[in-house]
C-alpha cells in the first residue's frame, strides 16, 4: 500500500474538492486524487451560474426553488433530495463568495443572480460567464490553504473491496508510472459526467464516467441512465457549449425562415424553457427542414455590442474561435449536443452508497436532485452542497471505524489485469472504437429515441466490446502514458452505454430526456414515475426499479 | 452503415486539409531528443489539438501532451508552437497550412520537460502557492450573507480572475529564464489578485512580500506574458499595479521601487528621463560608481544623453501634464493603472527598428517579418 488516508476523494472537480473541504474541517486526513490538476477539472468550463434562493433580484425563497426543480425534473427527482439542496443553496453559496468567488454584482453590491431557464425566479448567482472558472479556483484556493494533499495525474482504476466495504483505489500514477494502492476507510466517486460517449458533447476529454464505471464493476447500481441531457445550444462541428446564460439574457432562436420557432413549443417561456423542450424543438425544425445545415440560430445581436462584451465575453470569444462567428454581427448556428448525465451512481442524500465506505456526489451520482431533466445552475450547485454533504459524512463514519486494509491479492490482480493489456502487441488501436461508440449513440440514443433504434446501438455496443476484448495500446512506457489510461476510460464508457440503452429500453414512455415520440410519446405516471436502477451481472446490465420520493409534489402536466 | 440516419439526416462529409506539423519529441529515460515530421489528414475546422489526437491515434500512441477541456478554459495544453507559448486547443491550423508553413512545436520553457510536450509544472504551482493565494479577510468581521462590494470595486481584479494557469506567461518569461526564483507572471498576476480585492485584507503583507526578492521589480518589462497570455490576463499589468500599489503604500525600500519614483521626478522636471542620474539616486553612489563603465559604454553608443546641462525636453509641458496624470494614478494606486503598457510596449518595438507589428499578432506559426520591411 502506497499510502492510508481517512477518507480519500476521487476527482477534484467542485464536486470533489467541496467534499474534501469538508472532510477535512471535521479533522479527517483526506486527500484527493485526480487524473488531470484539480483547476483542471471540467467543472471549470461551466459558464451560467449556480442557482440558490438568495432572493437578490427578485423576491425569491427555497421552496419556489424546489418546486421548480422538481417541476423541471418531469417529477422523477427525489423530493426530499431537492428541499434539502434548495434549503442549503443560499448558505452555500455565501460561502464561497466569503471564500472570495468573484461572483458579479447587483447595484447594490449583492451577488448578482439572471434568470435561467424553467427557473421562476432570476436565481442564478453568476460570474460573467466564467461561474465554474471561479469556483474551481476558489475552491482549490482553500485546498492549498488548508494543504489538502493532491495525488495529481493519479488515474483511480479500480475500488478496492475487504471486508464488504470499500477500503481504498487503486491508480495509475502517470507522471512516474506504475499502479499505486491508496487505502481509505472511505471513499468519495467525484469523476464528473461521461458526456464522451457522444459525438458531439460539451464535455472535457476527460468526462468518461469512469467513477459510475468504477461503482458499476463492485455491484454498486447505478441509476436513471438513461436520461442524458441534450444542450440546446452547442457549435457545431466540435460541441463547445454556447451557455445558456445567453438566452438569459435575452438572446433569440431562430430557425433557416428567420421566425422564433419556439412559439411552435413554448409559447409562454419561449427561449427560457427548459432543455429538453428546446432541444426537441430545435431537432425536429432540424429534421422538417428548417434548419440551416443542420444547426438553427442563436441571435445575439439585438443585445448590443456593449452586453455582449460585458456580459458575454467568453461566448464571444468561443463563438469567435470554434465557428468563425461574431456574435456582435452574426447569429451563431447551434445544435443540441450531449451535456449532462442526471443519472449516475445511486446515493441517500447523504451521498452513501449501497456499499458500506463508499460515496459519490457531483454529476458521477445520482442522488437524485435533477431527475429526467436538470435545470440549468443546478448541477454547480449540487457539486457543493451534495459535495459538502458526502465529505462531512463519510469523514464522520472514517473517524469512528478504524481499519483499512488492501490485501496484497488484491494488488497483485490489478497488476496481472494490466500487464495483460499492456503486454498485448498486435490488435487495434482505441480510437476507431471509441470514434463508433460515440458517433452511434448520438445516432441512435440522442434527443430521440427508438425501441428500434436503440436495440440495435444495443448489438453495435456489444460488437464494440468484443473489439476491445483485443485492444492494443501503443505506448508500453511508464512516463505520462496516457495511451494506456485512455484505452482504460474507453472500457469503463463500453459499460456505460450498455447500462443506458437497455435502461432506454426499459423505460416505455417519454420523461424529461427521454424522448420516444414514435411509440410511447406520454409520459406514463403509473407505471414508470420510478427510476431506473442498473447492476452489473454475468457480464452484462439488468434493470431493475426503486421508487421517487414524493414530499409535497404531485405530478402535473410539465408545460412552458 | 449507421442506422441513424433516418433521423438525424446524413451528414455531407466534411471537407479536410493535408497538414504538416514538427514535433519536438523527448524522452526523459534516456534523454533523448528528436525532431519528427508528421503528416496526416484533418478536418478543415481542426486546431493544434486536434491534429496531435489524429496522430496519436494513428501514427503513434507514444506522443505525450496534456489536454481535457479543448474550450480554452482548463489550461492544460499550454505548448510552443514556433517557439513561443500558445493553447493547443485555440490555435486554427487552416491559416497555417494555406500559407504551406510546417510549424514546430514543442514544450513550453521555464520547466523542466516530462516527456514530449509535458512539462513539470511543479516549479509553477509552487510559486502560485508561495503568494498565499486564498482570501485573507483581517481583522474584519466576516459578514453573515455575502460581502458587499459594488461591481465598480471588483473590476479592477476582472482580468486577473480571467487566468486560467496555463503557464504559457512563464513559459516566456525573460526574467525566469535568468532568475528561476522570480515570482513570475502567473504567481504575481495572482497576487494582484487579491491585493486589488477589496473584501481582502493582507494587502499590506503581500505587496511586503511580492517587493523583495525575486519579486515585483525582477520583471525586466519585457511584455513577453502580455503577449502570449491566451486570456488577456495581461499579467505584465498586474505587476505594474502591484508595483503602483506598493509606491503608494510606501513600501518602496526595493531598488525597483526608487527607480520608479525617480523616473518619475525625472520626466517632472527635464521632460527626459536622466538616465545618468537614474542610478545613484535609485542605488546609492557607491554602486554607481561600480556601473560607471557600463554607463560610459552606453554613452559611447550614444544611448544616453551627457548629464551636464541637464537638457530639457521641448515639449516639458506636456510631459508635465503626463507627471500630473501619473501622480494622480498613483495616488489612486492600481485602479489607476491605465491598462495601456501594451500599446506603449508596441510602440517601443516599432521605434527600436524591429517588427513593424506587434508579436502577439503575427499568428503562431506564420513566418516572422524581417525587421525594417
Ligand atoms: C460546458 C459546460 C457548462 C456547464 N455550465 C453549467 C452551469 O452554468 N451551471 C451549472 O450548474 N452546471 C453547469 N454544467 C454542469 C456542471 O458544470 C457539472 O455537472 C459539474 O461541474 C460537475 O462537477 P463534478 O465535480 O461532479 O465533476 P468534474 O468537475 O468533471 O470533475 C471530475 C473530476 O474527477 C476526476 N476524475 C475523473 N475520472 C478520474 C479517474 N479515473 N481517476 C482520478 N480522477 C478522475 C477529474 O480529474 C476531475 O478532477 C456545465 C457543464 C458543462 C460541460
Ligand atoms: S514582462 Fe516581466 S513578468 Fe512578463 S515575461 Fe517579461 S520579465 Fe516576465
Ligand atoms: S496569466 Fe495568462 S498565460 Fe499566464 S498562466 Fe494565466 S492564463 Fe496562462
Ligand atoms: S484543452 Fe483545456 S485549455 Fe486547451
Amino acid at each position: 500500500m502506497e499510502a492510508k488516508h481517512d477518507v480519500l476523494v476521487v476527482g477534484a472537480g467542485c464536486a470533489g474538492m467541496r467534499a474534501a473541504i469538508a472532510a477535512h474541517d471535521i479533522g479527517a486526513d483526506v486527500a484527493l486524487i485526480s487524473k488531470i490538476h484539480p483547476v483542471r477539472s471540467h467543472s471549470g468550463a461551466a459558464e451560467g451560474g449556480i442557482n440558490a434562493a438568495l432572493g437578490n433580484a427578485s423576491e425569491d425563497d427555497p421552496e419556489k426553488h424546489a418546486f421548480d426543480t422538481v417541476k423541471g425534473s418531469d417529477f422523477l427527482g427525489d423530493q426530499d433530495a431537492i428541499e434539502i439542496l434548495c434549503e442549503a443553496a443560499p448558505e452555500d453559496v455565501y460561502e464561497l463568495e466569503r471564500w472570495g468567488a468573484i461572483f458579479s454584482r447587483t447595484e447594490d453590491g449583492r451577488i448578482a443572480q439572471r434568470p435561467f431557464g424553467a427557473a421562476g425566479e432570476p436565481r442564478t448567482a453568476y460570474a460573467a460567464d466564467i461561474t465554474g472558472h471561479v469556483l474551481v479556483h476558489v475552491l482549490y484556493e482553500q485546498v492549498m490553504k488548508r494543504e489538502i494533499p493532491a495525488y495529481e495525474e493519479f488515474f483511480a482504476w479500480q475500488l478496492v473491496i475487504d471486508d464488504g466495504r470499500c477500503q481504498g483505489v487503486i491508480a495509475w500514477d502517470l507522471l512516474n508510472g506504475g499502479l499505486k494502492s491508496l487505502g481509505a476507510k472511505t471513499v468519495i466517486l467525484a469523476t464528473g459526467g461521461a458526456g464522451r460517449l457522444y459525438s458531439g458533447t460539451t464535455n472535457a476529454y476527460a468526462c468518461t464516467g469512469d467513477g459510475m464505471a468504477m461503482a458499476l464493476r463492485v455491484g454498486v447500481p447505478l441509476k436513471d441512465m438513461e436520461m442524458m441531457q441534450f444542450h440546446p445550444t452547442t457549435l457545431a462541428p466540435t460541441g463547445v457549449l454556447i451557455t445558456e446564460g445567453c438566452r438569459g439574457e435575452g438572446a433569440y432562436l431562430l430557425n433557416s425562415e428567420g421566425k422564433r420557432f419556439l412559439e411552435r413549443y413554448a409559447p409562454n417561456a419561449m427561449e427560457l424553457a427548459s432543455r429538453d423542450v428546446i432541444s426537441r424543438a430545435e431537432q425536429t425544425e432540424i429534421d422538417e427542414g428548417r434548419g440551416v445545415d443542420g444547426n438553427v440560430l442563436l441571435d445575439l445581436r439585438h443585445l448590443g455590442a456593449d452586453r455582449i462584451h460585458e456580459r458575454l465575453h467568453g461566448t464571444r470569444e468561443l463563438s469567435m474561435v470554434f465557428a468563425g462567428v461574431d456574435p456582435i454581427n452574426e447569429p451563431i448556428p447551434v445544435r443540441p449536443g450531449a451535456h449532462y448525465h442526471m443519472g449516475g451512481v445511486d446515493t441517500d442524500v447523504w451521498g452513501k452508497t449501497s456499499l458500506e465506505g463508499l460515496y459519490a456526489a457531483g454529476e458521477c451520482a445520482c442522488v437524485s436532485v435533477h431527475g429526467a431533466n436538470r435545470l440549468g445552475g443546478n448541477a454547480l450547485m449540487e457539486t457543493i452542497t451534495f459535495g459538502r454533504r458526502a465529505g462531512a459524512h463519510a469523514a464522520e463514519w472514517a473517524l469512528a471505524n478504524t481499519t483499512v486494509e488492501v490485501p496484497p491479492s488484491v494488488e497483485a490482480d490489478a497488476e496481472r489485469e494490466l500487464r495483460h493489456l499492456l503486454d498485448r502487441a498486435d490488435g487495434e488501436r482505441p480510437w476507431a472504437i471509441r470514434d463508433e461508440l460515440a458517433r452511434t449513440m448520438h445516432e441512435n440514443f440522442g434527443v430521440f429515441r427508438r425501441e428500434q433504434l436503440m436495440r440495435g446501438q444495443g448489438d453495435i455496443v456489444a460488437g464494440l466490446r468484443e473489439r476491445y476484448q483485443r485492444v492494443v495500446v501503443d505506448d508500453k512506457g511508464n512516463v505520462f502514458n496516457n495511451d494506456l489510461t485512455q484505452a482504460l476510460e474507453l472500457g469503463f464508457l463500453l459499460e456505460l452505454a450498455d447500462c443506458m440503452i437497455v435502461s432506454g429500453l426499459a423505460r416505455k414512455e417519454s420523461r424529461g430526456a427521454h424522448a420516444r415520440p414514435y411509440d410511447f410519446p406520454e409520459r406514463d405516471d403509473e407505471n414508470y414515475m420510478r427510476h431506473t436502477l442498473v447492476a452489473w451481472a454475468d457480464d452484462r446490465p439488468r434493470v431493475d426499479w426503486t421508487p421517487v420520493t414524493v414530499t409535497k409534489w404531485q405530478p402535473q402536466e410539465r408545460t412552458y | 452503415m449507421s442506422i441513424g440516419t433516418e433521423i438525424t439526416g446524413g451528414s455531407a462529409p466534411e471537407p479536410t486539409m493535408e497538414v504538416a506539423i514538427k514535433i519536438w519529441r523527448y524522452d526523459s529515460q534516456t534523454g533523448e531528443r528528436a525532431l519528427k515530421l508528421y503528416e496526416v489528414e484533418a478536418p478543415e475546422w481542426a486546431c493544434l489539438l486536434d491534429v496531435l489526437d489524429i496522430i496519436k491515434d494513428r501514427v503513434d500512441g507514444t506522443l505525450a501532451y496534456r489536454k481535457s477541456c479543448r474550450m480554452m478554459i482548463c489550461g492544460s495544453c499550454g505548448m510552443r508552437m514556433d517557439g513561443g507559448a500558445v493553447l493547443a486547443c485555440k490555435e486554427r491550423m487552416k491559416p497555417i497550412v494555406d500559407r504551406g508553413h510546417v510549424p514546430v512545436i514543442s514544450a513550453m520553457g521555464n520547466m523542466p520537460i516530462v516527456k514530449d510536450l509535458v512539462v513539470d509544472m511543479d516549479p509553477f504551482w509552487s510559486k502560485i502557492r508561495a503568494m498565499k493565494p486564498w482570501l485573507q479577510p483581517g481583522y474584519q468581521e466576516p459578514p453573515e450573507r455575502e460581502y458587499l462590494a459594488s461591481q465598480e470595486q471588483m473590476n479592477p481584479i476582472h482580468k486577473e480572475a480571467l487566468c486560467i494557469m496555463c503557464g504559457c506567461c512563464v513559459s516566456e518569461c525573460n526574467s525566469m529564464e535568468s532568475d528561476p526564483d522570480f515570482l513570475g507572471p502567473a504567481a504575481l498576476a495572482k497576487g494582484f489578485r487579491f491585493v486589488g480585492d477589496p473584501r481582502d485584507g493582507a494587502d499590506i503583507e503581500r505587496l511586503n512580500e511580492y517587493n523583495s526578492e525575486h519579486g515585483i521589480w525582477d520583471c525586466t518589462r519585457c511584455y513577453f506574458c502580455n503577449e502570449r497570455c491566451p486570456k488577456g490576463v495581461d499579467p505584465r499589468d498586474a505587476i505594474a499595479k502591484l508595483g503602483a500599489e506598493s509606491v503608494r503604500q510606501g513600501i518602496d525600500h526595493d531598488l525597483g521601487a526608487k527607480h520608479a519614483k525617480w523616473f518619475v521626478t525625472s520626466t517632472k522636471t527635464t521632460g527626459w528621463l536622466r538616465e545618468t542620474e537614474l542610478v545613484p539616486k535609485t542605488q546609492g553612489i557607491v554602486s554607481a560608481i561600480k556601473q560607471t563603465k557600463f554607463a560610459l559604454g552606453l554613452a559611447r553608443r550614444g544611448k544616453v544623453p551627457l548629464p551636464f546641462p541637464p537638457h530639457v525636453a521641448e515639449e516639458v509641458r506636456e510631459a508635465r501634464a503626463l507627471h500630473d496624470l501619473l501622480k494622480e494614478q498613483n495616488r489612486r494606486g492600481a485602479a489607476g493603472i491605465v491598462q495601456g503598457e501594451r500599446g506603449l510596449a508596441r510602440i517601443e518595438r516599432t521605434d527600436e527598428g524591429g517588427a513593424k507589428r506587434d508579436i502577439a499578432e503575427i499568428t503562431p506559426g506564420e513566418e516572422p517579418a524581417a525587421a525594417g520591411s
